[in-house]
């Protein structure tokens, strides 16, 4: 290219080398010769530029000219372009952030999973949605289905196993034997499970165990395959070895241990529940058939489920299948995956939001130094350079500033991605974290990409659009100020534009924020401070419900008396995002109601910092035999009852409807956690239950240090077969159940000051630029005899305008906004007045010192100089 | 007294550029003089457009150029017609032959017509 360039240049000289000699020729001067040669020849940068373009073939190399030409006026002005790079990498760095995270949490499926297009089978029984349905459906399902195929069944529970060197508490699932396989994981040492050791009646029990646990309790060594161990009380072999990146299939629930679904059934004598329908225990996930989409799987479950045997005694109306893509969280009844979508929703909000408000600010500062480049524009115009060619080189500019912004975006990310989990809590009381992998992938690069683009066309397309308006020839005259006087409409545009989605973002946050502050502590109705949460296994300990209730009194009775320790209670579950659904039936009409349970210890609700509304408390003693007594929340007994004592009324319970008596009524409260409906029902019964997994909640008074090793010396001197697998407070265990929800809350929040910031900054600038254009304005109102205090005054009002048109347009488009997304608002109104007041007061106090700082130096100046300046 | 200048049609350009250097080769200058010459000062050319058109016939290959001694002393590029530019010498006049001759016809009769 540049050879072509020297010749045409050599060429071009040549002619006007000819040109003067035939002018001096005909006896013109020397000089009068060239300027005729030159004007006969017109204009030679226009002629050269012409003549080079015959020859520049594809428009590659044109725009590989222009980046060339970007980067050149880039590198002139190097503050404004860091500073405008720096801004879209910020912005763009932290939207890939988050969109990598949101990505991760809701759509990735669990680490070290290899195989694609996997599908979670949730079921709804009368149009409520459970996780969880029963084997003898999983295996009629899977044998039927043409349209998942594998699809493989777990469940997940806590387990106690004993290796040569103690008893540990662990987590464990009990998986159908194509697990490994459907999910695509290779074991790192030995092997998967065999179809026969699916089978009921095999002998023997086999297991996989995690990678971590294999290095932490088996030391690591290759001779762990075919090791004897026990679990629960029964004797196992160990047959493989997970790979260390795979630790189960859904996030929260990760296991160490995995074992075949029928014949664990068959040793632990759970028998029945290989074959009954109405035992809620298996979570399905199965793969896509090649071709098959998701809406042809749904419809051939729905018919598959449709026609499963019926059961006599199922009191539900309908059983159907709701098919969903897997993802590591969207699997069970969580607050992840049910606020999932919104959250997934009010992001793309949020990112459009910030990316147009930076966009605004920089598009504003690209205008602010066009104005200062009309008289270099104006000259290249002149020259002959079309307006097309203006614009390209605006375009230039942009694609300069968004290729530097996207790599360094892509870095930022990349970095964020990788400290923020090392941020997070761990989730379990075991010390190990999470797995997930948050780190941008092509999706994430390739929508930053395309965020890039639209920023490029929005800061190339104000100056250009400046630059196409503008009249030459007042710039090109001598003396001229090269600066146009007067206001910019795009830039105020800009700025108030800015304002508006900077309002429309604090809003959004405040309520997303204002929703989950709802969700808090204090509004479960219980009394959360001071309660520890102690979660032992007493499987090695008891065999039977009626040893288990005996132990757990024996546990109680010594734990109540030490010092530091208030009331101690029991809970088969704790507080935690899914408790099993039970039907029961009773009171006047005889209706059934769907109740959420839990089989609790004595004192429960005294240690729950609650009284009974009716009846009594379930005391310092429960019963374990004979007629099993039931605590009822108020909504339950208003619907059974209504207007009547409902205490000493029998209630039927369950399946197989067994009679249970209610002894008390308890306020309404969130027993359970946080859920989605706040008309839950809620049925406490002092039934032991199997001997499992247990809570004990101690209401303690002084220091958790001090109780502590107090209650794990209580459990030791008991039995020493209990294990303790973890403890935390209740706030802790509150925590764990919504950090996910409240980390990107958190997010947002940063998020929309951050922009709030970035536009004040924007609107700072704005005005700054119009008090520098405007120097002769109040220089001559000043000599006038206007005070620099009614300049100052004039100047701001004038700033404050903007802010006020922002506020209002705002305003008005957020409570529209908020009313789209009413329906994921919880407990706020779309307009929430605090919410609103505090946006106001925080972004107007902002953009007053925004404008403020700027006047003030306009009102500082000295008329003369001003004048003289000028 | 220089005569009204007159701009050419479009398209005209190449054609004439074609019939120039198709009698001897010839530089850029040479060219534009040449073209003055012989329509008597009437046809102006756009020196600006001269080099493009070059440019655009070379590329095309109808004109090949090599860089010769001109008679300043100075190197200069002169062009000359390749055979492909010689064809489409011979196309091109028998074109304009015939566009022009129809025009005539239409605004000889359309003038007979209105006397």
């Amino acid at each position: 290219v540049s050879r072509r360039d020297a010749e045409i240049d050599d060429e071009l000289a040549s002619h006007l080398e000819m040109a003067m000699r035939d002018h001096l020729a005909r006896g013109e001067a020397p000089r009068e010769a060239r300027r005729r040669a030159l004007l006969e020849l017109g204009n030679p940068t226009v002629a050269k530029e012409e003549t080079r373009s015959v020859w520049a073939w594809t428009r590659l190399e044109q725009l590989a000219t222009d980046l060339r030409i970007g980067a050149r006026i880039l590198w002139r002005a190097p503050g404004l372009s860091a500073t405008a790079a720096l801004l879209i990498a910020l912005v763009i760095g932290g939207n890939m952030t988050i969109f990598s995270m949101v990505h991760a949490v809701l759509a990735k499926p669990a680490s070290g999973i290899g195989a694609t297009r996997l599908v979670t089978v949730g079921w709804v029984t009368d149009g409520e949605e459970h996780p969880v349905t029963s084997y003898p459906n999983y295996v009629d399902v899977a044998a039927a289905s043409r349209t998942l195929k594998p699809m493989l069944a777990q469940q997940f529970g806590r387990v106690v196993l004993t290796p040569r060197d103690g008893s540990y508490a662990v987590q464990g699932a009990t998986v159908s034997t194509n697990y490994f396989d459907t999910l695509k994981i290779r074991l790192a040492l030995g092997r998967s499970f065999e179809e026969r050791e699916g089978l009921s009646g095999t002998a023997g029990l086999v297991a996989v165990i995690s990678h971590h646990l294999w290095r932490e309790r088996f030391g690591g060594t290759p001779t762990v395959i075919g090791q004897p161990m026990t679990i629960n009380n029964h004797a196992a072999t160990i047959v493989g070895v997970a790979p260390p990146d795979f630790q189960g299939v859904v996030f929260s629930e990760h296991a160490d241990v995995w074992m075949p679904f029928a014949s664990y059934a068959e040793v632990d004598g759970q028998r029945q529940i290989l074959t009954d329908r109405l035992a809620q225990a298996v979570f399905m996930i199965g793969q896509l058939a090649p071709g098959v989409s998701l809406s042809q799987a749904q419809a051939e479950l729905a018919t598959i489920a449709d026609h499963l045997p019926h059961v006599p005694g199922d009191r539900a109306r309908t059983r159907t299948v709701q098919l969903f893509a897997y993802s590591a969280t969207a699997a069970g009844d969580s607050l992840v995956a049910q606020r999932g979508p919104w959250f997934l929703a009010l992001f793309s909000i949020v990112t459009a939001l910030t990316v147009l408000i930076v966009y605004g600010n920089v598009a504003n500062l690209m205008l602010a130094r066009a104005v200062g480049r009309a008289r270099e524009m104006a000259v290249r115009q002149s020259l002959g350079a079309s307006r097309t060619r203006i614009l390209r080189i605006f375009v230039a500019e942009g694609l300069a500033i968004g290729s530097v912004a996207w790599i360094a975006a892509a870095i930022v990310a990349f970095w964020a991605t990788r400290a923020i989990p090392r941020m997070m809590p761990p989730l379990d009381g075991q010390g190990s974290r999470i797995l997930f992998d948050f780190s941008p992938d092509g999706v994430v690069l390739g929508y930053a990409l395309l965020l890039i683009l639209i920023g490029v066309v929005c800061i190339s397309a104000a100056p250009g659009l400046r630059a196409q308006r503008q009249a030459l020839q007042p710039l090109l005259k001598a003396g001229e100020q090269g600066i146009v006087q007067g206001r910019s409409t795009i830039s105020n545009g800009l700025v108030v534009l800015q304002l508006v989605f900077s309002v429309l973002l604090l809003t959004t946050a405040g309520l997303a924020y204002r929703s989950l502050s709802v969700l808090g502590a204090s509004d479960l109705g219980l009394d959360t401070s001071q309660l520890l949460l102690v979660t032992i296994n007493t499987r090695s300990a008891a065999a039977t419900p009626q040893a288990n209730g005996a132990l757990l009194d024996a546990i109680v009775d010594r734990l109540r008396p030490l010092p530091g320790v208030r009331t101690v209670t029991y809970a088969r579950r704790p507080v935690q995002s899914y408790w099993p659904t039970e039907q029961i039936a009773g009171g006047v009409a005889g209706q059934a109601f769907a109740a959420e349970r839990d089989e609790v210890g004595p004192d429960y609700l005294r240690t729950m910092g609650l009284g009974p509304v009716a009846g009594v408390d379930f005391g310092e003693r429960v019963t374990h035999q004979g007629a099993v007594a039931v605590l009822i929340n108020q909504r339950l007994a208003e619907a059974l009852w209504p207007g009547q004592p409902p205490v000493g009324r029998t209630l039927r319970l369950g399946s197989y409807a067994q009679p249970v008596e209610i002894v008390g009524v308890m306020p309404d409260a969130f027993y359970n956690g946080y859920r989605r409906q706040p008309d839950a029902n809620f049925v406490l019964s002092s039934a032991a239950p199997q001997p499992q997994e247990m809570t004990l909640y101690v209401r303690y008074s002084g220091s958790l240090d001090d109780v502590v090793p107090e209650i794990s010396r209580g459990l030791r001197a008991v039995d020493g077969r209990v294990p303790i697998v973890y403890t935390r407070t209740m706030d802790e265990q509150l925590e764990g159940l919504t950090w996910p929800i409240r980390a990107l809350t958190v997010l947002l929040a940063t998020f929309a000051i951050g922009s709030m910031l970035i536009a004040v900054m924007g609107q700072y600038a704005a005005m700054a630029f119009t008090m520098r254009r405007r120097v002769r304005d109040f220089g001559v109102r000043m000599a006038l005899g206007a005070s620099s205090d009614e300049i100052l005054a004039s100047a701001t009002r004038e700033g404050l305008r903007l802010t006020g048109a922002g506020l209002a347009i705002g305003g008005v488009l957020s409570v529209a906004a908020a009313h789209g997304l009413r329906s994921m608002l919880f407990g706020v109104t779309p307009t929430d007045a605090r919410t609103y007041v505090g946006v106001v007061v925080l972004l107007g106090a902002a953009s007053l010192v925004a404008c403020y700082l700027p006047a003030r130096r306009a009102a500082r100046i000295d008329p003369m100089q001003a004048l003289r300046d000028e | 007294v220089t005569p009204p200048k007159t701009d050419l049609p479009q398209g005209t350009l190449d054609l004439l550029i074609l019939r120039i250097v198709g009698l001897e080769p010839i530089h850029g200058y040479g060219i534009a003089q040449r073209l003055q010459q012989l329509s008597r000062d009437v046809v102006q050319v756009p020196q600006g457009s001269l080099y493009p058109a070059l440019h655009r016939l070379e590329k095309r290959g109808l004109l090949a150029a090599d860089w010769q001694p001109s008679d300043t002393g100075r190197d200069a590029k002169f062009y000359r017609l390749t055979s492909k530019g010689r064809a489409q010498l011979k196309e091109e006049t028998a074109n304009w032959a015939r566009l022009t001759g129809a025009i005539q016809l239409i605004l000889r009769d359309a003038k007979g017509g209105a006397a």
